[in-house]
């Protein structure tokens, strides 16, 4: 049970690593032509910039290829080569029907799994080598084609669409608990794979045009390894050379946005740091919220400053975060150094 | 022993790269020959040669996502393991190899 959940998840993690790019590339491509266009109240015109059309064409071609990525080399995991058709056609269709990245994720796996039961359907050795250059490819594509057109693409479009609308007008008080929520996530195994799910949610928002949620990530993501970098600087005397040196690693992979520069910390001392790190990352994250910060790129950390919106609330959110989690660690560092000594004091 | 192993995490960027220094850490305490291919978000690099992995007795898959090149390992003992197992416990990986 454990191992074929670990696989489903190895599945939807081969897409997601493969669309990543699409979504750097399309978001930041998009964000940039929007911001240099004149604003109107019927959103932002570019009757009179062929350049930035232009780029703008470039980023949206980007994103609509991000889905039969992300279906395609799902499928291709579970399936191997033959997947890959039937992934990219399902993906491919779910953006037309506005099924958005969920009917992508969704034709990825069924296109795998179908193509592996076909794989092992048996046949003559004569009929053989026609199975993967004909059979399987007209099989799974016709199948994958009308399911997603007439079967699984239509509704998922209604739940999407009421998903979007959901998000964006959703209240205050809702928007902030989702944001601690994702924020605690990121830190909680700093690019793991609860991370990971955090992070591809924030990301394929984007894709929906939705910012905002990759802006709570993008600050949660960076704030870890900036904290325990903090903590070791602002008291010296509780660290080891080694540990400092680590320190200065681990601020430098923050301002890149590398969650995983806190980890050398939270695996020496987990009770300690992780606890604190996430308190930090959701901190950060609502505040971000809040402030209605948007990231048009799938990444975090100040790195991306350039295609936030609401900059000053970003840098705010990630200070904020960054100190509350490096006082955090070393009030318990400081507290547990003054339990041993006391210890040694009656022993 | 002579050992193959590949370390792929969905990003590409750090844990990648952080797990296939502890494996290649880890195995010289062990007194293993050991070669590490990334597949990180720059593709494969350090690509382990046919002759690599003919020589190896062993390979060892810490990944995440699916790995390339599969069939590159047809007859060669394969064990897989989460990425993180390398990050946390990589002497558990190569104890249970000696077993």
């Amino acid at each position: 049970m454990l191992e074929s959940l670990q696989k489903f998840r190895q599945h939807l993690l081969t897409g997601v690593s493969y669309a990543i790019p699409f979504i750097a590339c399309g978001g930041i491509l998009i964000a940039f032509a929007i911001a240099f266009a004149p604003m109107t109240t019927t959103g932002p015109d570019f009757s009179n910039s062929p350049r930035l059309k232009l780029i703008l064409d470039i980023g949206s071609a980007s994103f609509a290829l991000m889905f039969p990525v992300l279906a395609g080399y799902i499928s291709y995991s579970i399936a191997g080569k033959p997947g890959l058709l039937p992934g990219f056609l399902g993906g491919y269709l779910s953006g037309q029907v506005k099924a958005g990245f969920l009917g992508a994720i969704l034709a990825g796996l069924v296109a795998g799994y179908v193509v592996e039961a076909l794989k092992k359907v048996p046949v003559s050795k004569y009929l053989r080598p026609i199975m993967p250059i004909l059979v399987i490819p007209i099989l799974s594509g016709a199948l994958i084609g009308a399911l997603m057109i007439k079967v699984l693409g239509p509704p998922i479009a209604v739940f999407m669409n009421h998903a979007n609308h959901a998000l964006t007008v959703m209240s205050t008080g809702n928007d902030v608990i989702l944001a601690l929520v994702l924020g605690a996530m990121i830190a909680s195994d700093m690019g793991g794979p609860i991370n990971k799910t955090a992070f591809f949610f924030g990301a394929a928002m984007i894709g929906e045009g939705n910012y905002q949620i990759m802006g709570a990530c993008a600050a949660a993501i960076c704030t870890p390894p900036l904290g325990v970098g903090l903590a070791t600087l602002i008291r010296k005397a509780l660290w080891s050379e080694e540990e400092r040196e680590a320190g200065l690693a681990a601020i430098a992979m923050g301002l890149i946005g590398i969650t995983e520069g806190a980890i050398p910390f939270a695996a020496a001392d987990p009770i300690r740091v992780i606890p604190s790190i996430v308190a930090g990352s959701a901190v950060a994250a609502a505040i971000a919220m809040v402030g209605r910060v948007g990231d048009h790129a799938p990444h975090g950390g100040p790195v991306v400053l350039p295609v936030v919106d609401h900059r000053i609330v970003y840098v705010v959110a990630i200070l904020i975060g960054t100190l509350l989690t490096a006082t955090l660690i070393v009030l318990l560092r400081l507290r547990t150094n003054g339990m041993k000594a006391r210890n040694e004091e009656t022993a | 022993m002579k050992i193959v192993a590949i370390t792929a995490c969905p990003t590409g960027i750090a844990h990648t790269y952080m797990a296939a220094a502890r494996l290649e850490k880890v195995a010289k305490n062990f007194g293993h020959e050991i070669k590490v291919e990334t597949q990180g978000a720059m593709g494969i690099e350090n690509k382990l040669t046919e002759a690599d992995i003919r020589q190896a007795q062993i390979a060892i898959f810490a990944v995440d996502i699916e790995v390339e090149g599969r069939d590159r390992f047809n007859g060669v003992k394969v064990i897989q393991v989460p990425l993180q197992e390398a990050l946390k416990n990589p002497e558990n990986i190569f104890s249970k190899i000696q077993r």
